[in-house]
């Protein structure tokens, strides 16, 4: 039973004190900037203005990007988890040959995505992309555009968000006892039942949330409709993008977000109620680890084979054509006709040939960093509070928290920009429009949702007597916090650490409007370096902006996930093993809690989006 | 004692990363304010949304020559005025450039630029500007002018006005326009096309047949893909015609081998003016005004124009602009555009668009 | 040494312990039996100080205890999954509350091998992670950890119930000795009555949050006060109808006629014992479990499936079909 009542929670210091530096952060810098911006959106003279809701039910365009994008979160949702748990499966459950190399190139989505990785997909499957081309030579009828629509934009996101699965499916699989399949083997099911009827289900609340999050990153899909949609499918999401920046249409904008923002809280609490009821702990007295299963039937096997590398050669190709792309002169990207004479370090040189090319790098390191670990560091208080403690008041505070999830990033950051540019007595009277502040607070403020989700998950999967074993050996909840909890929440809070920081790297929304003149951060030199009427080499250039942040991302990746390559892998899978093996029930769930997964496409998109959602 | 020491850790943590941030932050405005207080010292925050193609970097260069310590802050237009004016209570940039008369129109209407009159008023057409209160002066125009290949699509071929686009089947589909409504060029494009048609009793002042230019328009053209620059597709055959400010013709005809043609209609092409102007409330006044002086003068407009193929508001300095950019800009007839109605109405006529006649 | 005053234990509208009055006396291996459910644990943890009761006093060394921390209350817990901490060893595990207290490093190792002797960790396995011990060891070093700081009262969770079964019965001796060695207090939680009989100085029955029955071992088995704690400790045979006429006709005319009866296996007998009123009664022999050291024989005899255990060795076996005499006490016969 967690410990609810009113007066077991204002008792303890530690959390009376997250507790009121909670409540004035959330005051002062979601509520009060937020509240104003909206309030003069939809009361422009003192009185509710229904002009927003009417333009919208008026405009067939409107209607039809919105049920659009509720279309494609619904589509991917199914799509997604089909994909990313045959992804899961493949390197982490069957015994596939060379499943190391599968798992390296299905990981691909980590480091890059949004427009670059649109971009890539158009480049291969596009109507001039160089598949369509060969297609083309063989069977002349096919129609060049198949690759564009509904269709494309399915196929392309799907494949961009399964990071999710990968990384906390997979985490979930490792923890299935595995003498329950032994068991349903022994008693003659074959392969496939033993997957539908013992695997898939013990890991439901798993995939339950992953699902939540892919329909968010659905509903706010931005850049792949863009490049691929057509005419035939466009999303909400540039729209509410061009309203934002409009004063006069700011309220449409913002009606569209809540519509978003809606349906974002009604999955919040479809979640909140999953996390309630499906802690799932494995309840074998002696967890046996899971062991790789081979396919029996050999012509699955081969079947299975062939579907997991072809994924992966789809997955890779992007990636190492985006490689080949920075070598290329633009022309011959954007005409299609390569030859060896399109080889050139041109575009390299003109990135580092841009005077001061580093500082924007290490600015945006910087910012990332600090952002990602205070945000992290907290959420770790903030989400073990609301994790103790239900009650009206933390389940208000928890909501509030995730305005940032509902607003797009744009008005957010207009609002910090517009509240702190005079001295304001709950910031002790400073200013921080101008200063280098505010953009860490933005950063900040947009993490906020991600990281609480995913720590209160975290949270959720240490057994309570752990606790209480703390304090009965006379720990303070610090001390408890500390020692205890925060240790098993660690590669949680590492791998959010890591997604936060690769995802604010290239942030472009957030910094336009907040960032110091002296410290332009790398989204807004990547942007200065592509825009411009005479330049050209726009998109050589984002590809090279990008394989340089590919190796940023790599990077961090591996230094969460795994130094020496897949050893980490293997290392955290250990873990797993050992802990399973031994500690009884309760630990066993406890030392790899990545739990519940990242919207990832969100938190690894190098493309500017609207929100935080797309 | 450990309990003491993770939480004065991790307080310290943040504390001490907040305070390197605000010191620095603190630091800069001090040395800002200190040095700007006396006249030309300290580093000028210029904000431009025309610091692409290596200008950034020719403007600080030139502007250190000169004796000028500048900090070029690129951003696009939209998002370059929407921040000015957001700043306007605490503003952290002192000078802005490159934005066109609509943008400006907007920042003088929210009273984030202050009149200054520079020594090179007398060289530039005032009409050009804000002949009214004199808030921002002109220094560059632009056409906005529709291109083809002459390569692909003969001369004779093309049609006269930019409206037998949309009128005659044989161009269906095979012109580009922009969707991204939010940037510049595509908001001139829109205002270009409902200048003819203002009418007091129209929806948002204008005709139902204006609307109707509007909606045929966007019917039959081809909408652009992001990432993927006009003449790419020009040279794909994606399609034949689009929309392009008349600065960026020179480079690309180098860069894919292009001869570009331009219509020409009779009632004339949207121009743009780009301005500069001091932003109010600076505390480097007197830097903002000597930066506005040395830049606009024929001088340096000159210079600018030579290497940026630009045709400057200056004319003492269009004797120094690229010859076949001053017969391309000559042979253009302006379009009639009344800016300031345009700038009051652009918001609303961007929504309309977005919402009714989008693709 | 414990005292439960008028507790009174509730979730919301739940009530999971109406009132409770225990005492447990210094030294005492005190358990707790009874079904899930029951309130025994919720008992314990109210008595660690886990859960604050909604009424009543808890007493502890004659001290009102019910506002200390659990901190305070110098108790030792050992949790039915142990609650090892999984990131620390086995040594940082038992060493954990000295940590807390601060106590010096030296002496923190002295008493962490000292405890670690107690329980026959060796120094190799203080090393390791406890996420490499087996259950058995594991539920050692959560022992070693909860005694180390020397608490005045040990309370243990269902220690056992997570170990295989031969392991439970080898570690409920050793579990016994320590205790007994040690003179420490101890509240027991368990399901298992074979282990509270086996274990305890007295148990306590519970049933929906009330206390059925206090007693000895001995007590509670065979002089059950209620029916449920009859029917809950031990195997009985529930004596009904035709069976309990003729029993009564045979010679047990003291027994009511229209209660609940129960007769325990062992005191029916197949053979004339030595001594001692008894009845006899007829029946047919239905099955016969031979389990080493006795047998179970099930016997039809007048409407009733009766139960009764037979020592090896004795002039049986007995095969089914067979006819079977049955010799019954009817003073053993329970009545509720």
């Amino acid at each position: 039973m967690r410990n609810s009542s009113w007066r077991a929670m204002l008792r303890s210091p530690l959390v009376v004190i997250v507790l009121v530096v909670l409540v004035w952060f959330i005051a002062t810098f979601l509520v009060l900037p937020n509240a104003n911006l909206l309030i003069s959106t939809f009361f422009p003279d003192g009185k509710l203005s229904f002009r927003a809701l009417e333009k919208l039910i008026s405009s067939e365009r409107a209607l039809k990007s919105l049920w659009h994008s509720f279309a494609l979160a619904a589509t991917l949702a199914v799509t997604v988890n089909v994909v990313g748990i045959f992804i899961v499966l493949v390197t982490d459950y069957f015994k596939i040959r060379g499943s190391r190399v599968l798992w390296l190139g299905y990981a691909t989505t980590l480091i890059y995505g949004g427009i670059v990785l649109a971009a890539g997909y158009n480049f291969i499957y596009g109507k001039n992309g160089f598949i369509t081309n060969a297609a083309l030579n063989v069977f002349p009828d096919i129609d060049p555009n198949w690759f564009s629509g509904y269709f494309a934009v399915v196929v392309v996101m799907t494949l961009a968000t399964t990071t999710n699965h990968m990384l906390f499916l997979g985490s979930s699989l490792a923890k299935i006892d595995y003498q329950t399949i032994e068991a349903a083997r022994n008693m003659g099911a074959s392969t496939w039942r033993i997957l539908w009827r013992i695997v898939l289900p013990a890991l439901r609340p798993m995939i339950f949330a992953v699902t939540v999050l892919t329909f968010l990153t659905g509903l706010g899909a931005l850049t792949a409709p863009l490049v691929l949609g057509g005419t035939d499918f466009q999303t909400i999401a540039p729209m509410i993008l061009t309203f934002s920046k409009s004063s006069g249409s700011r309220d449409l904008a913002a009606l569209l977000a809540i519509i978003l923002g809606l349906a974002t809280i009604v999955l919040l609490a479809m979640m909140n109620r999953v996390e309630k009821s499906g802690t799932y702990f494995s309840v074998a007295k002696v967890a046996t680890p899971l062991q790789k299963q081979p396919i029996r039937n050999p012509l699955a096997n081969v079947l299975v084979h062939v579907a997991a590398y072809v994924l992966f050669v789809v997955y890779a190709l992007p990636v190492l054509l985006i490689v080949l792309f920075s070598f290329l002169e633009s022309t011959a990207i954007s005409t299609g006709t390569i030859t060896w004479d399109s080889f050139t370090l041109a575009n390299y040189a003109t990135v580092f040939g841009t005077p001061s090319v580093l500082k924007p790098f290490v600015v945006s390191v910087v910012y990332s960093a600090l952002a990602s670990l205070i945000v992290v560091l907290g959420m770790l208080f903030v989400a073990r509070v609301f994790q103790k403690h239900r009650n009206p008041v933390t389940t208000l505070l928890e909501y509030l928290l995730h305005i940032p999830w509902i607003l797009p990033t744009i008005l957010i950051a207009l609002a910090l920009v517009m509240t702190f540019d005079r001295p304001n007595p709950l910031i002790g009277g400073q200013v921080l429009t101008g200063t280098t502040v505010l953009l860490l607070v933005a950063y900040v403020i947009v993490k906020i949702p991600f990281t609480l989700r995913l720590l209160k998950a975290a949270f959720a999967s240490v057994p309570e007597s752990l606790e209480d074993a703390a304090r009965i050996l006379g720990a303070g909840p610090l001390f408890t916090l500390r020692t205890v909890l925060v240790p098993l929440v660690l590669p949680t809070a590492a791998a959010i650490t890591a997604l936060n920081f690769n995802s604010l790297l290239d942030d472009y929304d957030t910094a336009v409007f907040l960032y110091h003149p002296l410290y332009e951060p790398l989204g807004l030199a990547i942007r200065a370096s592509t825009e411009g009427e005479n330049n050209l080499d726009a998109m050589s250039i984002t590809f090279v902006y990008t394989v340089l942040l590919m190796i940023i991302m790599g990077f961090t990746m591996w230094l969460v996930y795994g130094r020496g390559g897949a050893r980490g892998r293997r290392g955290v899978r250990r873990g797993t093993r050992r802990a399973g093996a031994g500690a009884g029930p309760g630990a066993a769930a406890a030392p790899v809690a990545v739990p519940v997964p990242a919207a990832a496409v969100a938190t690894v998109s190098p493309a500017p989006t609207p929100a935080p959602r797309a | 004692m450990h309990k003491r020491t993770f939480k004065t850790a991790s307080v310290a943590t943040i504390i001490l990363s907040t305070m390197v941030l605000a010191s620095c932050a603190s630091a800069d405005a001090g040395s800002g304010e200190g040095q700007g207080g006396g006249d030309a010292g300290g580093t000028l925050i210029v904000y431009t949304n025309s610091n692409g193609d290596g200008r950034g970097e020719w403007v600080t260069a030139q502007a250190k020559e000169a004796g000028l310590d500048i900090e070029i802050v690129g951003l696009g237009g939209a998002d370059l005025a929407n921040r000015i004016v957001a700043e306007k209570n605490n503003p952290v940039g002192d000078v802005v450039f490159g934005l066109n008369n609509m943008f400006f129109e907007t920042l003088k209407d929210e009273e984030a630029v202050t009149a200054y009159e520079p020594a090179w008023a007398a060289e530039v057409d005032q009409e050009s500007g804000d002949p009214e209160d004199g808030a921002f002066w002109p220094l560059v125009e632009q056409a906005i002018v529709t291109v083809y290949d002459t390569n692909k699509v003969p001369a004779a071929d093309a049609p006269t006005e930019v409206a037998d686009l949309w009128k005659d089947a044989a161009y269906d589909g095979r012109y580009e326009v922009n969707t991204a409504l939010g940037q510049a060029t595509p908001q001139l494009v829109l205002a270009g096309l409902l200048a003819p048609y203002l009418d007091e009793d129209g929806d948002l002042g204008v005709s139902d047949k204006g609307w109707k230019q509007v909606e045929d328009y966007y019917a039959h053209g081809s909408p652009a893909e992001e990432g993927t620059d006009l003449y790419a597709r020009m040279a794909r055959g994606d399609v034949d015609f689009g929309v392009l400010p008349s600065s960026g013709i020179t480079a690309r005809d180098a860069e894919y081998g292009t001869v570009t043609g331009v219509i020409s209609p009779a009632d004339g092409v949207p121009y743009v003016t780009e301005q500069i102007a001091v932003i109010a409330g600076t505390p480097r006044e007197a830097a903002a005004e000597e930066f506005i002086d040395w830049f606009g003068s024929a001088e340096t407009q000159g210079a600018f124009a030579a290497e940026f193929a630009s045709y400057p508001v200056n004319e003492k300095a269009r004797g120094q602009a690229l010859p076949e950019v001053v017969e391309l800009i000559e042979s253009l007839p302006k379009q009639d555009i009344d800016f300031a109605l345009t700038r009051e109405n652009i918001g609303a006529w961007v929504e309309k668009t977005e919402l009714e006649y989008l693709p | 040494m414990i005292r439960f005053d008028d507790i009174e234990v509730t979730f919301g509208e739940h009530i999971a312990i109406p009132k409770l009055n225990l005492e447990v006396e210094q030294g005492e291996f005190f358990t707790l039996l009874g079904p899930s459910g029951c309130g025994k644990t919720t008992a314990l943890r109210t008595l660690a100080g886990f859960i604050e009761p909604s009424a009543g006093e808890i007493y502890i060394g004659g001290k009102a205890a019910t506002k200390l921390p659990s901190e305070k209350r110098s108790v030792g817990m050992v949790f039915q999954n142990y609650a090892l901490f999984p990131s620390m060893s086995v040594r940082e595990n038992i060493a954990f509350g000295l940590k807390v207290r601060k106590t010096h490093r030296a002496e923190t190792d002295r008493l962490v091998d000292e405890i670690a002797a107690q329980v026959e960790l060796t120094s190799e396995q203080l090393a390791k992670n406890v996420s490499e011990l087996s259950g058995g060891q594991q539920q050692r070093v959560a022992i070693a950890r909860a005694l180390v700081l020397k608490p005045r009262i040990l309370l243990l969770d269902e220690p056992l119930s997570n170990l295989d079964a031969k392991l439970r019965v080898q570690l409920r001796e050793q579990l016994k000795n320590l205790q007994r060695e040690l003179g420490i207090t101890t509240v027991y939680v368990t399901h298992d009555q074979e282990e509270a009989l086996t274990m305890s100085d007295r148990i306590a029955v519970f049933n929906h949050g009330v206390v059925e029955q206090v007693g000895t071992p001995e007590e509670i088995y065979n002089r059950s006060a209620t029916e449920f704690v009859a029917t809950f400790v031990g195997a009985m045979n529930r004596l009904t109808g035709e069976f309990m006429q003729q029993l009564r006709h045979a010679g047990g005319s003291t027994l009511a006629p229209d209660k609940s009866s129960y007769l325990r296996l062992e005191k029916v007998a197949l053979q004339e014992p030595a001594h001692g009123a008894s009845v006899r009664l007829h029946g047919v022999i239905a099955d016969r479990v031979y389990q080493g050291s006795h047998s179970t024989y099930t016997i039809d005899s007048h409407g009733s499936r009766i139960r009764a255990l037979v020592p090896e060795g004795g002039a049986l076996p007995l095969v089914a079909g067979a006819a079977a005499t049955l010799y019954i006490d009817p003073s053993a016969v329970l009545q509720y």
